[in-house]
């Protein structure tokens, strides 16, 4: 009997491995009331917590018993690119290349859990780590198309150069000047009242014993024409040239919770590589950015103390570092000689130079729920250094146009590279720098906000920054700056330069700025229905003045020696065989007159700065199929935006000066008509509060939710935007910059983007191939991943082919021709826009079209990315292969066409026209083990 | 000599048993859950399971007002104003449960915390979710199996329902392990492999689904965060994912307006699913197709269920 029992007992010990019987089961009714079933589920919810260690009084390592494989977790991956696996580039295609060199390996790993130490940590809930690394190898080509001079020019025949609509091009010989004793003042400058007689070069060709020798060394360098894409000899040469890129970095962290209520951590972010330009020629003379080196660090402590349920506070000490030092330093470097029009140049600038930026900052967050407020009050501190050496043209800058080989007055005679040969510049520029800028400047703020409840169906919140920047500091006061309000001595003109520091003028030059930033918002279900939401917000920000690298603002300290040409019609800047002659007063020159007759830069010394505003309002609607649609228009706006000096500039001539017409090439005279004669002209570097923007979009997006294994999301924006800043060109009219709004040259009027990922629905657990067989592991785990956009183009800018406005604008716009239609039926290569609509200036006007022509755009861009991910388990772990194509259909996008106009006598042959197209498919493979 | 025997009869039948056990390469029997999507059924429905296409039997059924426990775990990281609404409609849900609805509830920050048993006493519960802090860093992906597996545990070894039901308000980028790739080399520009950053969710929803798939108990998900950018859209969708796998179910609160109204219906749904035991066939495919209709009366009535599972005896 009692063997009976035990065997019995045996039996119940043996079941429970097995799942509880039918039998034991029943049904809801006669469940209903009984306690035994939910005690004794609660009680294996006992057993097993504390097993597992989750618990409060379990031992701190229990919990690795939850399977000590899972603690960690992370993965290993590499991405492999060759241009075995990619289509040529178009590019490539179309200038007979059948290679395109690329060779690219990208790795890494992440790993994360919790940190555990024998003897030392061992709880594994209260110390975690991440660490990732990823390193990059590549080799890749860059492909460009250039004009050089033909191997004729290059020896002074240029008895087959002709102009962009075919005809001979004449060079004049710039020894052969002389006033013409015809001239009529009263009548303006043409072919039949010259001002100047020049005779051309006979045959066109420069004679070989006027060929400057500086010019014939610099031109070993130099290459050779490779292609004949045209128009003519222009796109004569074809580079597809390395790039070389070497990268590894680190992210690490660690978090530390003490208690329930304090959480510490510790993130920190390094990297380093090295980046080489592709080179248009192998050698010191190519005008591409030098080699760079370059790293970075990044350290961050926060700590996050819970108060209580309701309130919290945060800390974050942040340090970071950037340091990119270009160039070797090992060798004098290459000048730079400029060509004026489509030829490429020589050299480069920056050189040589090291930047470093470093920030630290400190911020205190402290957050708490109060009744129906949200509230929220922080403070943060930072200070930023920007330690920089940057000569811009340590070897001298050299700059050739027509001018000085063409018949002076008369458009589409002369040669930029023919005044090249003859060793003439029309402009020349050496920088000279003694010792680093050490830059600082700091930032405070406290802000704080309130998110009100006022319902159940409506928030309103407030948030507000009240702010202060100081202005730009160098550590030994080594700033400078034009102040308009001094008198100059050397000239007894208002405009002298003044030193921070001294006299009087604050060490930043400028007032801190001290703002207020705000931020209004509400969400609203209207008539109490949660499944619809109307947002609205309102935003008014300032920004700061930035620290840029570079050594603006520095003169005195360092030296810009400027050289400019008398009249760059008649006579050159410098001789370029004597080349730059060192500097006549050495630095430091804190004399007020230091800076003339260079390119002074210009600091404002007001106390402006950016100002934005920018307001929403959408409204978002939950629909059938998982489907969510939103709706919303966004505008925004800003004035006193940063600007350069190819903008506006407070030293800039007046535009009804063009009256003058051909006395503008006089520079004395020119100059007389500045504000600041005794300036060549100013250089804002970037910081002028003077733009102005104004965007307003309409956008429709639907975002559906997994089902059936798709999810997708599909956007479609509608904007206008316009400025007074933005280019491509430059402004016309630097003074009255209200004259130069027109379409944002960059923006894109509508964009369609579609995202979706699709879990293939075969293999396990999906309703097709769900094999038993062999076959399952490889039918399993597949999706599908895509991405396609189709933007519009951007507005196209007109630009005349010849400026013959006496060196008084740098950027002129087109005419606008009445009544003829820019756009045509079939934009193609061909003809994408009507030239037809668009005329040269007369000389010494201003062009009556805008500076972007909002309806024209340029050819849209579309683009079609896909990803096919494969995962396979691999017992605990899984190994994820990728296949991912970019522009998976091979698809060409047009290169922009030719924009600019000449005139009825010379028009551009290319105008409207598109040369090439560009992109192609470029596969990507990838390998993931993740753990 | 008798205890001899008696030990070696007690080894033999235990050894035996144990054998068989293991004999039997798949379980006799598994659970799956069900929830009726309109309540307009007045009696209880006939459910008719195929797997595989074969018609099965349902060995039990436990349906609404039967025991039940749910399991709550709090993944609250980020705005407070959300966490407080989450809290106030919980505690005016819990408030309401029956007695035999027992609760427990646990925090996923660090690792899983059990912050009180299953329990009857609705009280403690509340005043446990009153007391709830936030932290920064969410879990969910990190805990889910682990709640499941205990969930599962329950199941197995009592006959009451048991549910999971996240409340999370967490982000993708929140998370300790990197799921978002962040750029490490900031000067790469010629990076691609990060054009499709929502990768390594996908591959880590895949995984969690296939390490859930022999579990039973059913997984509910209230995020009460929603967002729009792309990343947090692929966690979202996988989140969704991971539910639907296990037979449970996902929402999010597009607006404060809607915490209330979402967490309600969601408890609602745990409250309302069915646990419906069904039996095996002895030769089958250990990844199994379930196939469900139910009738209520004479008319059909529309079903969500779990599809998918996988045999845990495998």
């Amino acid at each position: 009997m009692k063997i009976l029992f035990l065997a019995l007992l045996g039996l119940i010990i043996a079941v429970p491995a097995a799942h509880s019987s039918p039998d034991t089961q029943k049904n809801s009714k006669q469940l209903s009331g009984e306690a035994a079933p939910l005690t004794r589920a609660t009680e294996e919810f006992k057993v097993l917590t504390g097993k597992w260690g989750m618990r409060p009084n379990s031992p701190p390592s229990a919990q690795k018993h939850f399977g000590p494989k899972m603690l960690w977790h992370g993965r290993v991956y590499e991405y492999f690119r060759n241009d075995s696996l990619d289509a040529i580039p178009h590019e490539v295609n179309q200038n007979g290349g059948t290679k395109s060199p690329l060779h690219r390996n990208q790795f890494g790993f992440s790993v994360s859990g919790p940190v555990i130490i024998p003897h030392l940590v061992t709880n594994p809930q209260n110390t975690f780590f991440t660490l990732s690394y990823e390193g990059v190898r590549e080799t890749i080509s860059r492909a460009s198309l250039h004009t050089i001079p033909t191997a004729a020019q290059r020896n002074g025949d240029f008895s087959k150069t002709v102009d962009q609509s075919g005809n001979p091009l004449i060079i004049y010989d710039p020894a052969t000047t002389a006033p013409n004793p015809a001239y009529d003042p009263s009548l303006p400058v043409s072919t039949s009242n010259l001002q100047y007689l020049r005779s051309p070069f006979p045959g066109n060709i420069i004679p070989s014993d006027r060929l400057e020798s500086v010019v014939q060394q610099a031109l070993r360098y130099y290459p050779f024409p490779n292609t004949d894409v045209g128009p003519f000899f222009e796109n004569n040469y074809f580079v597809n040239s390395p790039q070389y890129d070497t990268a590894d970095g680190i992210i690490a962290r660690v978090d530390q919770s003490v208690g329930n209520r304090q959480r510490l951590t510790f993130q920190t972010a390094i990297s380093n590589g090295f980046v080489s330009a592709p080179k248009y020629f192998p050698n010191l003379a190519s005008p591409t950015a030098p080699d760079q080196h370059y790293s970075r660090w990044r350290a961050e402590i926060s700590h996050v103390f819970t108060a209580t349920a309701n309130t919290v506070n945060s800390f974050h000490l942040t340090a970071e570092s950037n340091v990119v030092q270009s160039g070797t330093g090992s060798q004098t470097p290459f000048p730079i000689y400029q060509l004026a029009g489509s030829y490429l140049s020589m050299g480069t600038d920056f050189p040589n130079s090291r930047n470093a930026r470093n920030t630290v900052e400190v911020e205190d967050s402290i957050s708490t729920q109060q009744g129906k407020h949200s509230l929220q009050l922080s403070f943060q501190a930072d200070q930023y250094q920007v330690n920089s050496f940057t000569p811009q043209y340590p070897s001298g800058y050299f700059q050739f146009s027509t001018g000085l080989t063409s018949l002076p007055g008369i458009n589409n005679t002369g040669d930029p590279f023919a005044s090249f040969l003859l060793g003439l510049p029309q402009y020349a520029e050496r920088t000279v720098i003694t010792a680093p800028s050490y830059f600082r400047n700091s930032y405070q703020s406290l802000s704080g906000g309130d998110k009100y409840h006022a319902s159940k169906n409506l928030t309103v919140s407030v948030d507000f920054n009240f702010k202060r920047h100081t202005a730009r500091v160098e550590k030994y006061n080594r700033q400078s700056t034009i102040d308009p309000a001094v008198l100059d001595p050397s000239t007894l003109k208002m405009g002298a330069l003044v030193f921070a520091g001294r006299n009087g003028i604050p060490r930043g030059l400028r007032p801190s700025s001290i703002n207020l930033d705000y931020t209004l918002g509400l969400t609203w279900n209207p008539r109490g229905d949660s499944k619809t939401g109307v947002r609205a917000s309102f935003h008014h920000w300032y920004e700061h003045m930035p620290i840029y690298n570079g050594q603006w603002g520095t003169q005195g300290f360092n030296a810009r020696q400027t050289f400019t040409s008398a009249n760059t019609q008649l006579s050159p800047a410098l001789d370029l065989e004597g080349g730059i002659p060192p500097l006549e007063t050495p630095l430091p020159d804190l004399s007020p007159s230091a800076a003339d007759n260079t390119v002074a830069d210009y600091v404002d010394m007001t106390n402006r700065v950016p100002v934005y505003r920018s307001a929403s309002l959408s409204v978002e609607r939950q629909m059938p199929f998982a489907m969510v649609v939103t709706v919303g228009t966004d505008y925004s706006a800003g004035k006193d935006l940063l600007v350069g000096s190819s903008t506006t500039s407070p030293n800039a001539i007046d535009p009804r000066y063009l009256t003058y017409r051909d006395q503008l090439y006089n520079q004395a005279f020119r100059l007389s008509l500045q504000p600041y004669p005794q300036f060549t002209a100013f250089d804002l570097y970037g910081l002028y509060p003077a733009g102005r923007y104004q965007r307003n979009a309409g956008y429709v997006q639907v975002e559906k939710r997994e089902t059936y294994g798709l999810s997708f999301t599909a956007t479609y924006e509608y904007s206008r935007q316009y400025d007074n800043y933005s280019g491509p060109y430059g402004n016309q009219d630097l003074i009255n910059l209200s004259n130069d709004w027109s379409a944002t040259p960059y923006h894109t009027p509508q964009y369609l983007q579609l995202s979706y990922i699709y879990d293939l629905p075969f293999g396990s657990g999906k309703p097709l191939l769900d094999l038993e067989s062999w076959g399952r592991p490889i039918v399993s785990g597949w999706s599908l991943s895509g991405m396609a956009y189709w933007n519009d183009g951007h507005p196209l800018a007109m630009r005349p082919e010849f400026n013959n406005t006496g060196d008084v604008l740098s950027t002129l716009y087109a005419n606008v021709v009445p009544g003829v239609d820019p756009h045509v039926s079939n934009p193609g290569p061909a003809q994408w826009f009507n030239p037809a609509a668009f005329a040269q200036p007369a000389d010494f006007t201003l062009g009556n079209g805008p500076r972007t022509i909002s309806g024209l755009l340029g050819p849209g861009q579309n683009r079609l990315d896909i990803s096919l991910d494969k995962r396979m388990p691999v017992g605990d772990t899984s190994l994820d292969f990728n296949v991912t194509a970019f522009n998976f259909l091979n698809h060409a996008n047009w290169n922009y066409p030719d924009t600019t106009i000449g005139p009825p006598s010379a028009p551009n042959i290319d105008a409207g026209r598109i040369i090439g197209s560009n992109g192609g498919r470029v596969v990507q493979l990838g390998l993931t083990l993740s753990f | 000599m008798k205890e001899v025997i008696t030990t070696f009869a007690l080894l033999l039948v235990a050894v035996v048993g144990a054998a068989g056990t293991r004999a039997q390469t798949k379980p006799s029997i598994f659970s799956i859950p069900a929830r009726l999507e309109n309540t307009s059924c007045s009696g209880n429905p006939t459910f008719k399971p195929t797997l595989n296409g074969m018609p099965v039997p349902v060995r039990a059924e436990l349906g609404p007002g039967s025991d039940q426990v749910i399991l709550i775990v709090f993944d609250i990281t980020e705005d407070l104003s959300r966490i407080d609404e989450a809290r106030q409609a919980l505690i005016a849900d819990v408030s309401k449960l029956p007695p035999n609805t027992w609760v427990g509830v646990l925090r996923s920050q660090d690792g899983l915390h059990v912050l009180a048993d299953p329990t009857p006493n609705h009280q403690k519960v509340i005043d446990v979710i009153q007391s709830l802090t936030s932290s920064g860093t969410p879990g969910l992906l990190e805990t889910v199996h682990a709640t499941l597996t205990l969930a599962d545990a329950m199941i197995r070894k009592s006959p009451v329902r048991v549910s999971v039901l996240y409340i999370t308000d967490g982000s993708i980028y929140s998370y300790r392990e990197n799921y978002t790739d962040p750029v490490i080399n900031p000067s790469d520009t010629h990076d691609l492999s990060r054009r499709f950053r929502d990768a390594l969710i996908g591959e880590k929803i895949s995984k969690l689904k296939r390490r859930i798939s022999s579990l039973e108990a059913p997984l509910f998900i209230v995020q009460l965060h929603y967002r729009q950018d792309g990343l947090d859209q692929a966690y979202q969708n996988g989140l969704e994912a991971l539910t639907k796998a296990t037979g449970g179910d996902f929402a999010m609160c597009h607006s404060l307006a809607e915490v209330p109204e979402v967490i309600s219906t969601m408890i609602d749904r745990i409250g309302t699913t069915w646990r419906l035991n069904l039996a095996v066939p002895p030769k089958i495919h250990s990844s199994l197709q379930v196939g469900l209709s139910a009738s209520c009366g004479s008319r059909d009535t529309q079903l969500a269920w779990r599809s998918h599972i996988k045999l845990k005896g495998e």
